[in-house]
């Protein structure tokens, strides 16, 4: 029992949080443009994950993630809009679903097809490759009529409520980090750290970018998915440069090579620029000023390459027997840390 | 057939000809040395036996197969793998961990037992574990396993560097001065645990090295480079006795005063 709520306090502490804002709401101390703060910094949180993913631990340099998430925005609200219009209300959970899906797939496979040529390239060249990329698909789906153009997408159901949205934040927070704590997770830091003997000792180096880079845009489009049906309209101008370099803030800021970074980042600045909104036209000045405050004092980031406890899996831990707690024997090693 | 057979490896850049007509035959268990001053190429030549250049001309047979063209990381699979004279470390990552790394190639768990951190996928992840533990022991590092590779003392960081190149279970580990800014007590325990890892895990090892007294009492034979030519081979005695070797280690003239 013990373990048990060990291993699933963090899941736990997302629920409760759930419940005390649900309960905050129905008595009236928070309204809805609250929830919705919430759910952008959720939506924010995987974003800034996925990035960190392949800035962080694998160590490229992309700086266009705002156009995996427009894919994955636009490819979910195709099925839910034209595909499946006014479905009845038990098959709007699964229609939501199979575009969530939808969404990170054209993510992810748009992200191979430009990760196969381009992450043969190191550093600046991959960030303008990227930057290149965002652009690109910005403004193919400015030209394209059927799904608005310029205009942007109207009508998209608003499936998606702080609750999925906490979930879907949860599961990305929990595959990513067992993922990291795993040999794809090891690969993604040797290539990060040292390419040349990563290379020596076997490790495949481009088809492991390919693959972070594929898993870091699947969460992109699943992310953007999300974020269309909060916002039930979305344009191609909601996914520029200055998009992308938002998360790129929040990754440096929360601490790069950092899951519990990500989280940090992503959502304090979502939030402060909220806070500081009786700041009125200081705001953004302000805003710019505590990012540069922080960077000059901790340049590696808030959490620099640190994890809690929850988003980490030591050593010891893989040789405790499940649900009973850890041998004594184990336990003297991870003392060390 | 020898284990690895080099023949008349040749790399120019530009103009220049760092390894001109590089011969040498390994058999399985040998310990061979390559030895030569400053700007030899020696190094060139592993990084050509790795890989990360590809000789002018030559070839590379490794068990009869052809390496030439293949990538580092296919080299690292087909059982050569190296150390680093200016070392290479995933210096962010935990001694444990860099080991592990160095087992990514022979990984059986795929992306969605990792996702999912399945019972399989831990157990593996276990019996990983307890193999790189055993391995740091023998080379006495398991008391810094968590230790991150950029903290460890330097001789320990050229240790972990042997460590992680065994880990992919090489059949020809190459060396790259494993002594270099040693003291000479550092240069002893390296040169016994060089000798231990060469019988205890019956690799073949080629080294470069520019300590005398580290290459004599373990290699089987030494091979002298001097601007990219071989210019002397054999036992270590005979080697160290050859005129030419003294000539390009220590300069013409050195003899005639009757110094040697």
């Amino acid at each position: 029992m013990k373990k048990l709520l060990k291993t699933f306090y963090p899941a736990l502490l997302v629920v409760a949080l759930y419940i005390a804002v649900t309960l905050l709401r129905s008595v009236g101390i928070l309204n809805g443009y609250y929830i919705q703060v919430m759910m952008f910094a959720g939506i924010n949180i995987m974003m800034t994950a996925s990035l960190n993913l392949v800035n962080g631990f694998t160590g490229q340099f992309c700086i266009g993630h705002a156009g995996f998430m427009s894919l994955g925005a636009y490819g979910a609200a195709i099925v839910t809009t034209m595909l499946f219009k006014n479905v009845p209300a038990f098959a709007q959970i699964p229609v939501f679903l199979l575009g969530l899906f939808v969404g990170g797939c054209v993510a992810a496979l748009i992200g191979a097809l430009i990760g196969l040529p381009s992450l043969k390239l190191k550093g600046d060249y991959l960030a303008i490759v990227t930057l290149a990329f965002g652009e690109i698909v910005r403004a193919i789906l400015r030209l394209i009529q059927p799904i608005g153009g310029a205009r942007g997408m109207i009508g998209i159901p608003n499936y998606a409520n702080l609750a999925w949205i906490l979930f879907f934040m949860t599961l990305t927070l929990y595959l990513l980090r067992n993922l990291i704590y795993s040999p794809y997770g090891r690969a993604f830091i040797a290539i990060r750290d040292n390419e040349i003997a990563a290379d020596a000792m076997g490790i495949d180096t481009t088809r492991y970018k390919i693959t972070s880079f594929c898993i870091a845009a699947f969460i992109a489009g699943v992310a953007g998915g999300l974020y269309a049906h909060v916002l039930a309209f979305i344009q191609p101008d909601s996914f520029s440069f200055t998009k992308s370099s938002d998360f790129l803030v929040y990754l440096y800021a929360g601490g790069s090579g950092s899951l519990t970074g990500s989280i940090l980042g992503a959502a304090l600045l979502t939030v402060l620029p909220e806070i500081l909104r009786f700041l009125t036209d200081w705001r953004l000045a302000v805003y710019a000023a505590i990012l540069v405050i922080v960077m000059l004092y901790r340049s590696e980031g808030l959490c620099g390459g640190k994890e809690l406890p929850f988003m980490r899996i030591s050593r010891a831990a893989l040789y405790e027997k499940p649900l009973f707690g850890g041998r004594k024997k184990d336990s003297a090693v991870s003392g060390k840390q | 057939m020898s284990l690895l057979e080099v023949k008349n490896l040749t790399i120019m850049f530009g103009g220049l000809c760092a390894v001109d007509d590089f011969n040498l035959s390994v058999e399985k268990g040998e310990l061979v040395a390559v030895i030569g001053p400053n700007g030899a190429g020696k190094t060139t030549v592993f990084n050509m036996l790795t890989g990360i250049y590809r000789p002018t001309s030559g070839t590379i047979r490794l068990d009869g197969e052809d390496m030439v063209g293949l990538k580092p990381y296919q080299f690292a699979r087909k059982g050569i793998t190296r150390t680093f004279q200016n070392i290479r470390l995933f210096s962010n990552a935990s001694v444990a961990d860099n080991v592990k790394m160095a087992h990514t190639m022979h990984n059986d768990q795929d992306l969605a037992k990792c996702f999912l951190r399945t019972f399989g996928m831990v157990a593996s992840e276990r019996a990983l574990d307890e193999r790189v533990m055993s391995l740091l022991e023998r080379l006495g590092l398991a008391d810094k396993a968590d230790f991150l590779a950029k903290n460890l003392p330097y001789g320990d960081q050229r240790r972990l560097e042997i460590a992680r190149a065994l880990m992919t279970d090489p059949k020809i580990l190459l060396l790259d001065e494993p002594v270099a800014g040693m003291i000479t007590t550092e240069l002893e325990d390296m040169a016994q645990l060089v000798a231990q890892i060469r019988r205890d895990f019956g690799v073949t090892i080629i080294l470069i090295e520019h300590h005398m007294n580290f290459v004599m009492p373990i290699a089987d034979r030494i091979m002298v480079l001097d601007f990219g030519k071989t210019i002397a081979q054999g036992l270590p005695a005979a080697v160290q006795a050859d005129p030419r070797v003294i000539e390009a280690y220590l300069g013409g003239g050195y003899q005639q005063n009757g110094n040697a």
